[in-house]
């Protein structure tokens, strides 16, 4: 890893918490008004879309900030100069075309997927492309002081493999499985993750690490993910729905993740699909995730199968086992009951299924897609694609790291001429 | 999370029952080391031993690898009565172990410590080519980051020594691996490396038998956790259903000895389906649904 350019600096924000978008202007400012200023800011601005959009076409860039194709170009030229920006040769519909991202040197960022049973760290460069990667199993009640004691030192392990420092690592984006409520940086209410209520991750984290640490509910992160580079890519209007352990989803509206006011958008496994249904641990009744979740999915095969696991489920109904095939495809029923609700209220033209039960394939989607069918408006269902995700297993993780570039702090004026 | 049901019994159901232990004493003069302990693993089943320092564990091992032969009790193999005076007989019977200390060469390759004492040869000659394949078969096989086959043990990490040793007990084709505190001695990485070893091992349909001081490796890789206290059994629980607390509690002594829940248990069940250990705190009355 070569060192960093002398000019990068990282900016330790003494409140961590996600909302903060942290500005990378903050060197000595121009005149405002002048000729530099503007200069200053319109670079500021197509760093900021790079960052934004993780990697994209010189084309869109000019479409994304609003300056023209020429000023664009110059300004990439310059940054790449600079050794923050690079530009690969690609071809886009049929015509040579520059993509741009971050240089590879400017710094590392880190992604963190913390699952209902397992954890994902993974590093990558600040293109997006992962050095390194590693997944642990968890226990059902995974705590959050050991879980982030372990996220420390794996991430500081892991970095030292690729020859860096920790002081390198930019920005580091953490997936957690339950709503996060960014107006208090904690899990939203403690049953929904026993063990975590009241943690103030992002402070904790990157007080260990030193670096900025930017939290998000996992299947936001996934739906990001799929969104930049999955299944969702170029889609203004889709929904990413996580089926695993626990059922979650991210909105894709007008082409941005939405998070809603608090962060806790999208929470699809805690809408009510029977009034009278089993407690959910969120308090509440009959939530989807009492009637799909794999905590019942198991339950009903314990009398007949014994205690397995998700996997082992899942490889079952693949291998064609019928209790296990009828499991998964009740579960496709209820989901799809859910997901016909959310298309009357917001008309997605895409559903992008992921989280471990999308492994099943068909087994889970044919239900789904069946009684989306059958009760949402036909008006809505008609135009909607309910497609498997295509970075399986993969979304979240990536989309923590994308959440990371995002919030990177890149100090640009010290190192361009101006 | 607190309800555990007495009913059906975890995994019995599953698959089958591969090594089976009843009654299991033994007495170094006078330490009484195990006393009438049971314990069952299935195919594909990781079971979890645990219990405080001077419990019984390492002791039990020994009982099954053969390095210690039990005083009083019934190994059932397969289905079938088995006897394990040696540690040759518990490998030929299908139990690998592995123990702490790894029992590695450091100077020799990653070949030769696999194949060390069971050397393949041809016409007279070791049978490198032959050897070193089966090598590389077994290592892809546990998804193993070891980077040449040829390289001293001394050169490679804890985990992937723990690595070596674990393909190294796989080479007998055992039905029953027993690890030894895996973890005990292994940074985060190498510990996510052996917990994710442990799951491979499951899925090829291993029974495993874990014996873990740490609560959060035996939660994450577990479906059962079987509690010695003091020599004796106290407790066996799906994982699924229990708390850290459970067995804590169970481990401390916190909670009742479950030899007497055993007696009673016993008595109030058919003998054919008694299947003494599985006393988690039965609680029936419970509402349905209440833990999910």
């Amino acid at each position: 890893m070569a060192p960093r350019p002398s000019g990068f600096s990282l900016l330790h924000p003494t409140d961590a918490a996600t909302t903060a978008r942290v500005k990378d202007v903050n060197a000595k400012r121009a005149t405002p008004g002048s000729q530099t200023s503007l200069r200053e800011s319109n670079r500021a601005r197509i760093i900021e879309a790079v960052k934004h959009h993780g990697g994209l076409a010189q084309v869109e860039l000019a479409g994304s900030t609003g300056l023209s194709p020429a000023t664009v170009s110059n300004i990439v030229k310059e940054l790449v100069a600079a050794g923050i920006l690079q530009t690969t040769p690609s071809t886009r519909s049929g015509r040579r075309s520059q993509y741009v991202t971050l240089a590879r040197n400017v710094g590392l960022v880190a992604g963190v997927h913390f699952g209902a049973r397992h954890l994902r760290v993974a590093v990558a460069d600040a293109t997006g492309q992962v050095l390194a990667d590693q997944r642990m199993p968890l226990g059902t009640d995974h705590r959050a002081d050991a879980g982030l004691d372990r996220v420390a030192l794996l991430l500081a392990d892991m970095v030292e493999s690729l020859d860096a420092t920790l002081p390198e690592l930019l920005a580091v984006g953490l997936g957690v499985p339950a709503p996060f409520d960014t107006s208090t940086g904690h899990v939203s209410s403690s049953s929904m993750l026993r063990g975590w209520g009241g943690v103030e991750i992002a402070r904790v984290t990157s007080k260990r690490l030193g670096a900025p640490v930017f939290v998000d509910n996992d299947a936001n992160l996934g739906a990001l993910a799929e969104l930049r580079q999955g299944a969702a890519k170029d889609v203004a209007q889709a929904a990413y729905v996580s089926v695993s352990h626990r059922i979650g989803s991210g909105l894709i509206i007008n082409g941005e993740v939405y998070r809603g006011s608090i962060g806790t958008a999208g929470e699809l496994g805690h809408v009510t699909i029977d009034e009278d249904g089993p407690i959910c641990r969120c308090g509440n009744r009959g939530c989807l995730e009492t009637f799909a979740g794999a905590q019942h999915l198991l339950e009903l095969l314990r009398v007949s199968h014994g205690a397995l696991t998700l996997r082992d489920v899942i490889r079952l109904a693949l291998e064609g086992d019928a209790g296990c095939r009828r499991v998964v495809a009740d579960a496709g029923r209820a989901v799809g009951i859910a997901l016909a609700n959310l298309c009357n209220l917001l008309n997605p033209s895409r559903v992008v299924v992921g989280g471990e039960l999308a492994r099943a394939g068909d087994i889970l989607l044919d239900p789904i897609r069946e009684t989306v069918g059958r009760s949402a408006l036909p008006a809505a269902s008609g135009a909607l694609e309910i497609v498997p995700a295509e970075l399986q297993g993969e979304a979240e993780i990536l989309g923590a790291i994308a959440l990371a570039i995002e919030h990177a702090t890149v100090n640009v004026m010290a190192n361009v001429p101006s | 999370m607190t309800q555990t049901t007495a009913a059906p019994a975890p995994s019995a159901s599953k698959q089958n029952l591969v090594l089976s232990l009843r009654g299991i004493t033994k007495r170094f003069g006078a330490v009484q080391a195990l006393t009438d302990v049971d314990l069952d693993v299935h195919e594909g089943e990781v079971v979890a031993l645990v219990g405080d320092n001077g419990a019984g564990k390492s002791t039990l091992v020994k009982v099954m690898a053969g390095v210690h032969p039990q005083d009083e009790g019934t190994i059932t193999f397969d289905g079938k009565p088995a006897r394990i005076g040696t540690p040759a007989e518990s490998r030929d019977l299908g139990i690998a172990t592995v123990f702490q200390d790894l029992a590695l060469c450091d100077n020799l390759d990653v070949v030769a410590n696999l194949f060390l004492g069971h050397e393949k040869t041809s016409a007279g000659t070791l049978d490198e080519v032959a050897m070193e394949k089966r090598s590389w078969d077994l290592l892809r096989q546990l998804s193993a980051k070891i980077p040449s086959v040829r390289i001293p043990i001394a050169s490679l990490s804890g985990g992937q020594r723990q690595t070596v040793a674990i393909a190294r007990s796989l080479l007998g084709d055992p039905k029953v691996v027993i690890l030894d505190e895996p973890t005990a001695a292994l940074g985060v990485a190498q510990t996510a490396e052996v917990l994710n070893l442990v799951e491979r091992l499951r899925d090829r349909g291993h029974g495993v038998i874990l014996i873990s001081h740490n609560m959060a490796d035996v939660q994450a890789v577990a479906d059962r956790v079987v509690v010695l206290r003091l020599g004796r059994n106290n407790g066996d629980f799906a994982v699924a259903d229990t708390s850290y607390e459970d067995i804590i509690a169970a481990i401390t002594g916190a909670t009742d000895n479950a030899v007497t829940k055993r007696a009673t248990a016993r008595a109030s069940q058919p003998e054919a389906s008694a299947l003494p250990g599985h006393v988690s705190v039965a609680k029936t009355d419970a509402p349905e649904g209440e833990t999910r």
